[in-house]
C-alpha cells in the first residue's frame, strides 16, 4: 500500500504503462544487494533509492579516496577518507526517507557471498574486478537469484541481466579471468551503465518490457554506439550447467 | 571460407581505422591468422609469446558459439561475424 507522500513523489514513473500504483508497490517490497559503492555502485543506488526500491543493500569495503571523485558521484570530496558504506548510507537517506538502506562495510569472499545475498530479489554486480564478479554470479545461480552484471573500461561499458536456469550466466560468457588491473575510465561511462543496470532491475521487479537476457549489450562511448552480442546458455557451463534444462530458454 | 572480423573501436589503431576486416578461413584459428596477415600488430595484441591467445579475449561466432585460448579450432562458415571481445571489468 502506498503512502499519499509516495503516490506524490513517485507520481511520474506510476504513470508509466505497466508499472502503475501495483508496479510501485511492488518495488516497495523489493529487496536488493548493490555489490560495490564505487563508479557503477553510485548510479544505481541513487536511482534505485530515487525509484522507492524497498530495501537495499549496498556492500564495500573501501574508503573514499581523491581519484575516486571523477566517477563515483555518490561520494564527495568531504567524504574522503570515509568509508564508502557510510558515505553512501548518509546521502540515500537524505535523497529517499521511505527506503530501508542497510550498509555492510565487508569484502566479498567465499566465505561470506551466501549470507550476503541470500534471501534478496535480485543482485547488482558494481564490482571493480571479475574475480568478485564471478563469485557473485556463482552465489546468483546457486540461489537462483537474477544477476545485473555490468562492466566498464575507458569509454566502454558492458551490461547483461542473468535470469539463473533461464539465461546465459556470467561464465557462459566469459570462460577466462584475466589478472585484476588498473583500469582507465571515463566518469560517464559507469553513469551509461550504472542507469542501465537500474533500468534492469526497475523492470525485473515490475515484470514490464524485455531483459538484457542472453545478450550482452555493448557500450561504445568513443563513437557513439550500442550493440548487442547473442550469448547462449553453455550446457556443461561449469556455473549453471546442472540448472534444469526445462528452464533453457 | 569467407567471414568478417568486428573488433572493438580501441582495437582500429592496429587494424588501419577498420572496425570490420574480411577474412578467409576455415575455424576461428585461420580467421585470425588471416587477420594477423594483413594486420601483422595484432599478433602481439590477440596473441602471447607461447602463441597463446590471451586471456583478455573471448571470440564470439554469430549464434553465439565463443571461442577462447584452448578452442580456437571451432568451425566458421561463410558469413559468419566474429566478434573479438576484450573482457572488461572495470566499475
Amino acid at each position: 500500500m502506498l503512502t499519499p507522500e509516495e503516490k506524490q513523489r513517485y507520481d511520474r514513473q506510476i504513470m508509466i504503462p505497466g508499472i502503475g500504483k501495483a508496479g510501485q508497490s511492488k518495488l516497495k517490497k523489493a529487496r536488493v544487494v548493490i555489490a560495490g559503492s564505487g563508479g557503477l555502485g553510485s548510479p544505481i543506488s541513487l536511482y534505485l533509492t530515487a525509484a522507492g526500491l524497498g530495501t537495499l543493500r549496498i556492500i564495500d569495503n573501501d574508503k573514499v579516496e581523491l581519484s575516486n571523485l571523477n566517477r563515483q558521484i555518490l561520494h564527495w570530496d568531504k567524504d574522503i577518507g570515509k568509508f564508502k558504506t557510510d558515505s553512501a548510507d548518509k546521502k540515500l537517506r537524505d535523497l529517499n526517507k521511505n527506503i530501508t538502506v542497510e550498509t555492510i562495510n565487508t569484502t566479498i569472499d567465499e566465505s561470506n557471498v551466501s549470507e550476503l545475498l541470500s534471501g534478496f530479489d535480485v543482485i547488482v554486480d558494481a564490482m571493480d574486478n571479475l574475480p568478485t564478479r564471478f563469485l557473485l554470479n556463482r552465489a546468483a545461480v546457486e540461489h537462483r537469484i537474477p544477476f545485473v552484471h555490468g562492466a566498464v573500461s575507458g569509454l566502454e561499458g558492458r551490461a547483461m541481466t542473468v535470469i539463473p536456469g533461464k539465461s546465459a550466466c556470467l561464465q557462459c560468457l566469459y570462460h577466462t579471468i584475466p589478472p585484476i588491473s588498473k583500469f582507465p575510465v571515463l566518469g560517464a561511462t559507469p553513469g551509461v551503465i550504472g542507469c542501465i543496470q537500474a533500468t534492469e532491475v526497475i523492470k525485473y521487479i515490475t515484470g514490464i518490457g524485455s531483459l538484457l537476457t542472453n545478450r550482452l549489450l555493448i557500450y561504445d562511448g568513443l563513437n557513439m554506439k550500442f550493440t548487442e552480442l547473442q550469448v547462449v546458455r553453455i550446457k556443461n557451463c561449469e556455473c549453471c550447467g546442472n540448472l534444469n534444462i526445462e528452464d533453457k530458454t | 571460407m569467407s567471414a568478417e572480423v568486428k573488433v572493438a573501436s580501441y582495437l582500429t589503431q592496429y587494424t588501419g581505422g577498420k572496425e570490420i576486416i574480411k577474412v578467409e578461413g576455415k575455424s576461428v584459428r585461420e580467421c585470425l591468422l588471416d587477420l594477423i596477415k594483413q594486420f601483422p600488430d595484432m599478433e602481439k595484441i590477440l596473441f602471447d609469446d607461447k602463441n597463446i591467445l590471451r586471456a583478455f579475449f573471448n571470440i564470439f561466432i554469430t549464434g553465439g558459439d565463443v571461442a577462447f585460448a584452448d578452442k580456437l579450432d571451432v568451425p566458421v562458415k561463410t558469413g559468419d561475424i566474429l566478434t573479438i571481445l576484450y573482457i572488461i571489468g572495470g566499475g
